[in-house]
């Protein structure tokens, strides 16, 4: 069938029509093979010149069209839709992007910017001329979501994705629900604790009846793609058939042999191997370390409900779409960073938020009651070129906070923030006041001035150059030394990498745009939730836990999805299975099926981007991506090329 | 290595000093002063001195002494953490540093204390006229030489001895080492400053305000020269009379405007008053009121039979001349000055 195209070329306001003489493109293309018509607009993307546009579309029976204008990373979308409007298929549309990489690049230059925007609408129309109707691939979708992390997000997430009526797997791997915000005290704004908060979010959990809530439990495997991923969770018992009596608990964990240091408590403490970190935590039965219990029997002597031979269980979950809220960990400062393990009043934030939790009456570290607190700010983050350069946002907030804390439970102390600049960004800026107010002193430093930390003759000492004095160097006696530490990414993120989540250069996991599309994951059907996709506080985590919720929601609330037929396809005679291609694939999207007693390479068309990194790789050029033909690849060049 | 002590800031408050704990040192103060330069900037910087509480520093600073209070600082400060006032507050805690006896940071921070020290001057005067018998030539004629003693004696006492101190803290400390001919040369910076506070010029506000500090200083300085070395109470002659009456009447007029202006707070200089700023701005009021009216009285013939007129005169001028001069805001007359003669002489050393 002859082609009959439309073609439209967009000033852009003055944004290409400054640099481009967009009159002159549309002459020099009227006459190409195939051009029915050729406009100028001011505004291609406006709804006066998309409804022309499917005037002209019906109204001519044209069957392609070509947009000069933008990147099709805005307005793709948008032409597509003004081509199904009329009647047309969307696959029939071709877009030729003038601006970014054209009228911006080149606005020294007007007439080379007019002739390579004559050159690249040329070669968009010898693509149009060629384009087929295409049919969007559908893929069955199963209604559920797995959501991996039962922290603050995942827990929000969970409830979220339970409220539109989807059924949802929360896969923690502790064997208490809450992550990290279970550890924190009182918060800012809501002066709610992290404990009250996770109690509040628990009880929500339960009542609904929709979300199956395993602890203890590691997805171990996966197969499938999105709209059917086939997961593998391994769960861990507890060691108990029952809850004990309060008791009869307290004797059992009073009786246990084995002590180790308790993580909950960053360390600071110890625990027993059976043990629960709080008496209100969630879900309420306690539970047995198997890595340091040595099966001496003592506590199931005491309390029946207690059974050492459970076996771990594995289970199989099939679900649409896989929402990943794995979360962080604080930031471990190197031996001797800032004095960390070698000067005796040096601690983490997170240690110390903990020791405030536990401290009553005064504050005191190594039998001496703490008067001068001083915080060392940026620790683990924005560090020198190959360390963290980023800012971990949530930490300044939550230093000033620990020590508006510290100031109103212990009034005689006396706090020194040694900052780097203070970023209490919006509300928290209010947190940054009432802590001037206080008194609090900020001295602050630079990347070429840091902080030293030094414990000599029993006086621990922090020194700095203030910026803020004029360079002063200013010297502080603390009985205690705070390291605002960051967060870095799990220690063990290997859930990731079993999805093939890519990773930014920050480690933590990687969303498509940071703007536009903020968690989605270049894995189709896998989102990012919270602080495994880089720094968050509470508030931020919660809010990209619900757009994630919403997103795997849109995968599967269908029962069906549709995905993009641009994809590779195997031309079965050709196709030797050499095996090139599979290597090349970074989707995984190619396996090896035997069609009349020949081995060939098979597409999955639900996991292949349509890349085309497995094209070049094949030798017997068995291999085509669909819309990228080589016709319409080689039809292209030559129309470049001809200018 | 300067050690910090944030215990100082609620020191500095009983001088005044308002929410400058606010600070987040944007800078936006600095650059908005018209006298602050680079190499004299402030108040940034003294508000941080403040905040950190490095009092040495502070002690041996003249830029307190810089400013003279146009208020944009204020005006403009975005964390409403008040420069202007802790500069005016940095001046107070400054004089009571100077102040040897350690009367002035007493009377500073303590108004119950001020009033038991003025009631104490007044019983004073009053028991002095009961040991007279109220007879008023011999009342008015020991209250000319209580005039003229007291200036002698307080500046003999308390002020030269305070500006020595303020001497060492500033030039003797900053280490730097300059000729007796250079201080002697630069002499006339200390007294251009003295009568004409030309720095206050710079200041981007209404320049009514220096036009009505410099005719009430030139108006106190005479009437006191017109009352102690010209006897006006005394006196005979018509053109030291009239003189006299333009003296206290001026006097009396500008203050009358200060007080209205502190009490409708229409400036930011006038905006925080604290109990010295009144004792000082109504003490003077009420030396050009009395003193124009007992010479009213005396020209009138009625003073014999109104010796209490006198009496108010006299206490008021006890107080001024006891408490406000020697601890009080009046002061600042002197220390300004000095402090533009240091600077100069400093900047000479550089």
């Amino acid at each position: 069938m002859k082609k009959k195209i439309g073609v439209y070329i967009c000033h852009c306001g003055g944004n290409i029509s400054d640099y481009v003489d967009v009159e002159k493109v549309k002459k020099s293309i009227e006459d190409e093979g195939g051009v029915y018509l050729a406009k100028t607009t001011m505004f291609a993307c406006s709804d006066s010149n998309q409804k022309d546009m499917v005037d002209d579309i019906k109204g001519n029976e044209l069957n392609g069209i070509v947009v000069a204008s933008c990147s099709p990373k805005l307005h793709l979308t948008t032409f597509r839709n003004v081509s199904e409007r009329a009647d047309l298929n969307k696959y029939n549309y071709v877009h030729a992007n003038i601006r970014e990489q054209d009228s911006w690049a080149h606005s020294d230059d007007k007439n080379g910017a007019t002739e390579k925007a004559i050159l690249l609408v040329k070669a968009a129309i010898a693509k149009a001329r060629l384009a087929e109707p295409l049919i969007p691939n559908k893929i069955q979708a199963q209604k559920a979501v797995a959501v991996i992390g039962g922290g603050i997000a995942g827990m929000k997430a969970a409830i979220a994705l339970s409220d539109k009526d989807c059924p949802v797997y929360l896969i923690e791997k502790a064997p208490f629900v809450g992550g990290r915000v279970a550890q924190w005290g009182n918060m800012f704004t809501s002066n709610q604790t992290g404990e009250e908060l996770i109690t509040k979010l628990y009880h929500e959990l339960i009542k609904r009846k929709n979300i199956t809530l395993f602890t203890g439990a590691e997805v171990t495997h996966n197969a499938g793609s999105i709209g059917d991923f086939r997961l593998k969770v391994s769960v861990q018992p507890r060691y108990f058939t029952g809850t004990c009596e309060e008791k009869q608990l307290q004797q059992a964990i009073d009786a246990c042999p084995v002590e180790v240091l308790d993580e909950f408590n960053f360390n600071l403490t110890k625990r027993k191997a059976i043990y629960r970190n709080a008496a209100s935590e969630y879900p309420q039965t306690a539970t047995i370390d198997m890595e340091n219990c040595t099966r001496c029997g003592k506590c199931e002597a005491i309390c029946d409900k207690i059974d050492l031979s459970q076996k771990e269980e594995i289970l199989d979950l099939h679900v649409g779409s896989v929402l990943m809220a794995t979360g962080f960990d604080p930031y471990t400062p190197a031996e001797g960073e800032y004095g960390y393990n070698e000067v005796d009043n040096v601690l983490t934030l997170p240690q110390f938020v903990r020791m405030l939790e536990l401290s009553d009456k005064k504050l005191i570290r190594n039998g001496k009651e703490i008067k001068n607190i001083a915080y060392i700010y940026c620790v683990g983050s924005r560090q020198e070129e190959d360390g963290n350069t980023y800012c971990s946002r949530y930490c300044c907030t939550s230093a000033i906070h620990t020590s508006v804390e510290v100031k109103k439970k212990f009034p005689g102390v006396y706090n020194y923030h040694f900052n780097r600049g203070i970023r209490t960004y919006g509300k928290q800026e209010l947190l940054y006041a009432e802590s001037l107010q206080l008194g609090d002193i900020y001295l602050q430093g630079d990347e070429e001035s840091l902080p030293e930390v030094s414990g000599e003759s029993g006086k621990t000492m922090v020194k700095v150059k203030d910026i803020l004095s004029a360079g002063r160097l200013i010297e502080v006696e603390a009985d205690l030394v705070v390291l605002v530490t960051g967060m870095v990414p799990r220690a063990d993120n290997s859930v990731g990498s079993m999805f093939k989540l890519p990773k930014g250069r920050d480690k933590f996991f990687n969303e498509i745009h940071m703007k536009l599309r903020p968690v989605e994951t270049f894995i189709d059907g896998v989102t990012i939730a919270g602080a495994c996709q880089g720094p968050k506080n509470i508030m931020e985590s919660v809010n990209s836990a619900l757009a994630a919720a919403t997103k795997s929601y849109s995968y599967v609330s269908k029962g069906e999805l549709e995905t993009e037929p641009i994809v590779a396809e195997v031309d079965a005679e050709l196709c030797s299975w050499c095996d090139a291609c599979t290597a090349a694939c970074p989707f995984d999207a190619i396996s090896m099926t035997n069609e009349s007693s020949k081995a060939i390479a098979l597409i999955n068309n639900s996991v292949c981007k349509g890349c085309g990194m497995c094209l070049p790789v094949c030798p017997t050029d068995a291999l085509n991506l669909i819309a990228y033909s080589n016709n319409e690849i080689e039809s292209m060049i030559d129309a470049l090329a001809a200018g | 290595m300067a050690g910090i002590d944030p215990k100082f800031g609620e020191a500095l408050k009983n001088y005044g000093a308002i929410n400058f704990n606010a600070c987040y040192n944007c800078g936006t103060c600095t650059a908005v002063c018209s006298l602050s330069t680079p190499e004299n900037s402030f108040p940034r910087e003294m508000i941080r001195l403040s905040v950190l509480g490095m009092e040495e520093e502070l002690t041996s600073s003249l830029k307190p002494w810089l400013c003279y209070y146009c208020g944009e600082c204020t005006t403009y400060c975005p964390q409403t953490a008040n420069p202007g006032e802790l500069m005016m507050s940095l001046r107070r805690w400054l004089t009571s540093k100077y102040d040897w006896t350690g009367l002035s940071g007493l009377l500073y921070k303590s108004l119950p204390l001020t009033i038991v020290a003025f009631l104490l001057v007044a019983i004073g005067v009053i028991s002095f006229a009961a040991s007279q018998a109220f007879n008023s030539e011999t009342i008015m004629h020991y209250g000319h030489y209580f005039e003229m003693i007291a200036i002698g004696a307080v500046f003999a006492f308390i002020l030269f001895p305070n500006i020595i101190r303020m001497w060492y803290f500033v030039m003797v400390r900053s280490g730097k080492k300059l000729s007796l001919t250079t201080y002697v040369k630069t002499s006339g910076e200390l007294f251009i400053h003295m009568f004409t506070q030309k720095r206050s010029l710079g200041c981007d506000d209404n320049q009514f305000r220096w036009f009505e500090h410099f005719i009430l200083v030139i108006g106190y300085l005479m009437l006191l020269f017109t009352t102690v070395f010209l006897d006006w109470f005394g006196s005979q002659n018509l053109f030291v009379i009239l003189l006299g009456y333009v003296e206290s009447a001026l006097i009396f007029i500008i203050t009358v405007d200060f007080v209205k202006s502190r009490i409708q707070k229409n400036r930011e200089v006038s905006k925080n008053s604290q109990p010295s700023d009144w004792f000082f701005v109504i003490w003077l009021l009420l030396m050009g009121l009395t003193a124009l009216l007992v010479r009213s009285f005396i020209g009138l013939g009625i003073i014999e039979n109104n010796l209490w007129m006198y009496l108010i005169h006299l206490t008021v001028l006890a107080q001024w001349a006891l408490i406000i001069v020697p601890f009080g805001k009046w002061t600042h007359f002197l220390y300004r000055s000095f402090a533009m003669y240091f600077e100069a002489l400093l900047a000479k050393a550089n």
